[in-house]
């Protein structure tokens, strides 16, 4: 008790000498809280126009104060619950379809012992990474055309008589977005995996070796328990990004038929916020999202906690 | 050690500052200029290293040498366009005559609403701006220059509208802020094409079931269908495709509004008035809409309606069309017919017949119809403006009049004389073989013409009093330019152009046409929220009753989500506003 009380005072205590011997490193922390402080806080002054009637010709100081109405006319469009039901949806399954992906990709790829063919398929799948959403959308539509490629091979293993239209149908909507996203970006989430499960000590697997256990039982119980710190701390930061499920893809990828299951948060944002120069509704619906977001990761940070694992803060 | 440390961040501050100035040089020689001193002074105060301040010095002077007394403005068009290159050569004629050179961008993947809005938000604006359906929105912003102190200083601006049309553009605070560019005729009119909406079809169809009269909905598809069954491939062997819809965000047009026109109405764009009632009328819930989306129902099913109609972009629209399989469709003239038909001349597809003539259909037969509507279009809700961002306000307008006056406007219709064009011994221009496929050559084109297309622009006739303003509307030229096909055509109906295909009678009234008035409406008033909501389900529906199996059941279903939208609010704010215009 003294003692703790003794090194809390300690530590407490800051002297001249100190903050001199460190006047490098607090002027670098103090660069970075500026800029952390110019470009992350100071924008969300901008919030209080959700709050009026803005104009853009008045500005922030002059436009009207309305109050909640905007909130108020975001929760009784049934627009805005159907993007919102959207964006929730796509969010989780393009979480567990990624991240399951990327775990299984990785470890599969770390039993590979040839170490030629095994860089040359990491570095082959984590390309696609550096592709922007257009040229990916690009080859989307291509591929899923009527006489694209899959249309092409499912006709000619007579699997479909008349090419299928991907694009018009509600119900394909979402697979392909989860598709899409998986193709893009398994490669790379797959890295820290694969740097995760390198870290693992070799003698566990002898020991394991040692006592009969085959390559199922390695993973069960050496690799995955091994990694699990590490799938953690990315299922939290992952958690909240769910509202973040996308906007190129389902922009560029929606159309008319499939309104109804395409159209995120973002993109209503962007409809009201720029194309109707409502810019008061759109920051609600921003700050809808960005609130829920911050929601959605404490919950997950506090599961966490009790089931005694990782966490962020 | 410490000197040295100091003179190496302000060697990377002048060096930084150097680039900054040598990438905006060419946009704004104010802030080259300063860059340049300040690279200068870090030189003269340290003479350790010259040679990277020497560098960049030489940089910025050379850009600000190049560009001489020319000013650069820049311009922005909510449409998509084809930017040219940056040394094209009549552009830079025009400057030297001129002094003013523009770097024109345009909209690329973006909604026109979408782009102005992020304009809008960022609040610095390009010199000149086109904001095309969100031209309101600028307004709104407070965006744009008023015109009014300058419009008598210039004459050619001046003449451009009448002082009755001029009044047309002014806004609620009484100001003038823009002028369209367009569909206004100098002389007597020499229009040759059609330059707006119709069902087209390939002419080759039309040789095929040897000209026959064709006057409705009905006809129509009959004949596309039968040429279809009876050519069901192109010589390559790719299929033919009967007719396609082309419904991307809004360019859905091309499936919205042709039941005002199967009703015998013009393109008012967003309702139907009643000439005789002065009543504003809702078209899409009309007997005729009915009928119209039950046709394509059936055609759809019946596999005469390509599959990827709506779901195909722009782009894959036009290279469908230009592959020459698609044998009709219902679109406006500028939204296919320069790429389409310069891909036609280029590939030798116009030689086969599949150039688009267009068809003046009705509902029923004996109705009259009104495609087209002549005498020029005043579309008073957008144009080009020039927005509070022009530093040159006085030079901006300057250019504008300059564009009119006659030498400039020959200059970016025509071309150059004895390159792009002849003239005969009578005065006339016209233009050799050459000279017309290099006019529908897109790398000549980026190369050497320039336009300035969304600039105010004349058609009818030249201040010469002999040529077209426009080589397009050059009597001769149209004819000598025509592919063989569409000539055979016209003659085979005894027309002479496209209008005269159309047989469309002129009776617009003094209202038209409203969408001058929807296109300026905002979710500020319930009659725009309406009109907004009337839009977001006609996307979605208007394709679903045409693919779904029971379609009086998709109608039906349509129907009452439409009427959710309170259209009647709509309808209400633009009877209001056609008895303002019927009142003037």
């Amino acid at each position: 008790m003294a003692r703790s009380a003794e090194t809390a005072a300690k530590d407490k205590k800051i002297t001249w000498k100190e903050i001199k011997r460190q006047k490098v490193l607090l002027i670098w922390s103090a660069i970075i809280v500026v800029y952390g402080f110019i470009f992350y806080y100071l924008p969300l002054g901008g919030w209080i126009m959700a709050f009026q009637n803005y104009k853009p010709k008045d500005g922030l100081l002059h436009s009207k104060f309305i109050g909640l109405d905007k909130f108020k006319f975001l929760f009784t469009d049934g627009t805005f619950i159907q993007v919102v039901r959207n964006t929730v949806a796509m969010g989780v399954i393009n979480l567990v379809v990624t991240f399951v992906m990327a775990i299984v990709f990785a470890i599969l790829l770390n039993e590979v012992k040839n170490n030629f063919g095994k860089k040359s398929v990491q570095t082959i799948s984590y390309l696609p990474h550096f592709l922007s959403w257009i040229i990916v959308t690009g080859i989307l539509h291509d591929a899923l055309s009527g006489t694209g490629i899959i249309n092409e091979l499912l006709m000619r293993f007579h699997f479909i008589d008349q090419p299928i239209n991907f694009f018009a149908h509600p119900g394909y909507f979402w697979p392909i977005v989860a598709f899409a996203n998986v193709w893009k970006e398994t490669g790379w989430n797959a890295i820290i995996y694969l740097a995760a499960i390198t870290a693992i000590d070799p003698s566990l697997y002898e020991a394991a070796s040692m006592d009969g256990a085959g390559r199922w039982a390695k993973i069960k119980h050496i690799t995955l328990p091994s990694i699990r710190p590490t799938i953690m701390i990315l299922l939290l930061m992952n958690v909240g990004n769910v509202l973040n499920a996308g906007f190129e893809i389902q922009y560029l990828l929606g159309n008319g038929l499939v309104k109804s299951v395409s159209e995120t948060i973002d993109i209503y944002v962007l409809k009201w916020g720029i194309s109707q120069n409502d810019f008061s509704l759109g920051t609600a619906a921003g700050i809808f999202k960005s609130v829920v977001s911050i929601i959605l990761i404490v919950i997950a940070n506090q599961l966490a906690k009790r089931a005694g694992e990782e966490r962020l803060f | 050690m410490k000197k040295r440390r100091i003179m190496a961040v302000f060697m990377t501050a002048a060096l930084a500052a150097s680039v900054l100035g040598g990438c905006g040089g060419s946009t704004d020689s104010n802030s080259s200029a300063d860059n340049s001193n300040s690279a200068d002074n870090s030189n003269s105060a340290d003479n350790s290293v010259p040679a990277i301040s020497e560098n960049s010095g030489n940089e910025d002077n050379s850009s600000s040498n190049g560009s001489g007394d020319i000013i650069e403005f820049t311009a922005f068009f909510a449409t998509p366009g084809a930017e040219i290159n940056d040394d094209n050569e009549i552009q830079q004629l025009i400057a030297e005559k001129t002094n003013v050179k523009v770097k024109e961008t345009w909209l690329t993947g973006q909604t026109a609403s979408e782009a102005v809005g992020t304009i809008v938000a960022g609040g610095e604006y390009p010199d000149f701006i086109d904001g095309g359906d969100a031209m309101a929105a600028l307004y709104d912003a407070g965006a744009l220059v008023a015109w009014d102190d300058y419009i008598d200083k210039y004459p050619n601006i001046k003449e451009f509208y009448t002082d009755e049309e001029w009044d047309k553009f002014r806004q609620e605070d009484g100001h003038i802020y823009w002028m369209n560019a367009f569909q206004n005729i100098y002389g007597e009119d020499k229009t040759t094409t059609h330059n707006d909406e119709a069902f087209w079809v390939q002419a080759r169809v039309l040789e095929w079931a040897n000209y026959p009269k064709i006057q409705t909905l009905d006809q129509y598809f009959e004949l596309l269908d039968s040429y279809a069954e009876a050519n069901p491939t192109m010589e390559d062997g790719t299929a033919i495709i009967p007719y396609t819809v082309l419904c991307e965000d809004w360019r859905y047009f091309c499936i919205e509004n042709a039941p005002q026109f199967l009703d015998g109405y013009p393109n008012d764009g967003s309702c139907i008035v009643d000439p005789e009632t002065l009543t504003v009328i809702d078209y899409n819930t009309t007997d005729t809409a009915y009928r119209y989306f039950k046709k394509l129902n059936e055609e759809y099913h019946a596999g005469n309606i390509d599959p990827e109609s709506f779901t195909q972009t722009y782009d894959e629209y036009i290279a469908k069309l230009s592959t020459g399989r698609v044998l009709g469709m219902c679109d406006q003239w500028w939204d296919f017919s320069a790429t389409v038909n310069d891909v036609f001349k280029q590939q030798g597809l116009d030689k086969k017949g599949c150039n688009y003539v267009p068809l003046g259909l009705t509902i029923d037969e004996g109705m009259e119809n009104q495609w087209y509507t002549s005498g020029g279009t005043l579309n008073v809700s957008s144009g080009l403006g020039i927005s509070v961002s022009c530093k040159n306000v006085d030079a901006a307008f300057k250019f504008v009049d300059d564009l009119l006056s006659q030498e400039i406007h020959n200059l970016r219709y025509w071309g150059v004389e004895g390159v792009d064009y002849q003239v005969d011994e009578n005065g006339l221009f016209y233009r050799t073989e050459e000279q017309r496929m290099n006019a529908s050559d897109t790398a000549y084109k980026a190369s050497h013409i320039c336009s300035y297309s969304y600039f105010p622009n004349w058609l009818g006739t030249s201040r010469d009093g002999i040529n077209a303003m426009q080589p397009t509307e050059q009597p001769f030229e149209f004819m000598d330019s025509l592919a063989e096909p569409v000539v055979k055509c016209f003659e085979a109906y005894g027309v002479s152009t496209y209008p005269g295909m159309l047989g469309s009678v002129n009776k617009a009234g003094k209202w038209y046409p409203m969408y001058s008035f929807s296109n300026t409406m905002t979710t500020a008033t319930p009659g725009g929220v309406a009109w907004t909501k009337m839009g977001e389900v006609k996307h979605e529906w208007l394709p679903k009753i045409v693919m779904m199996d029971n379609f009086d059941d998709a109608w039906e279903q349509y129907m009452e989500v439409y009427s959710a939208c309170k259209p009647e609010d709509f309808i209400s704010e633009m009877q209001a506003e056609l008895d303002r215009r019927v009142a003037q």
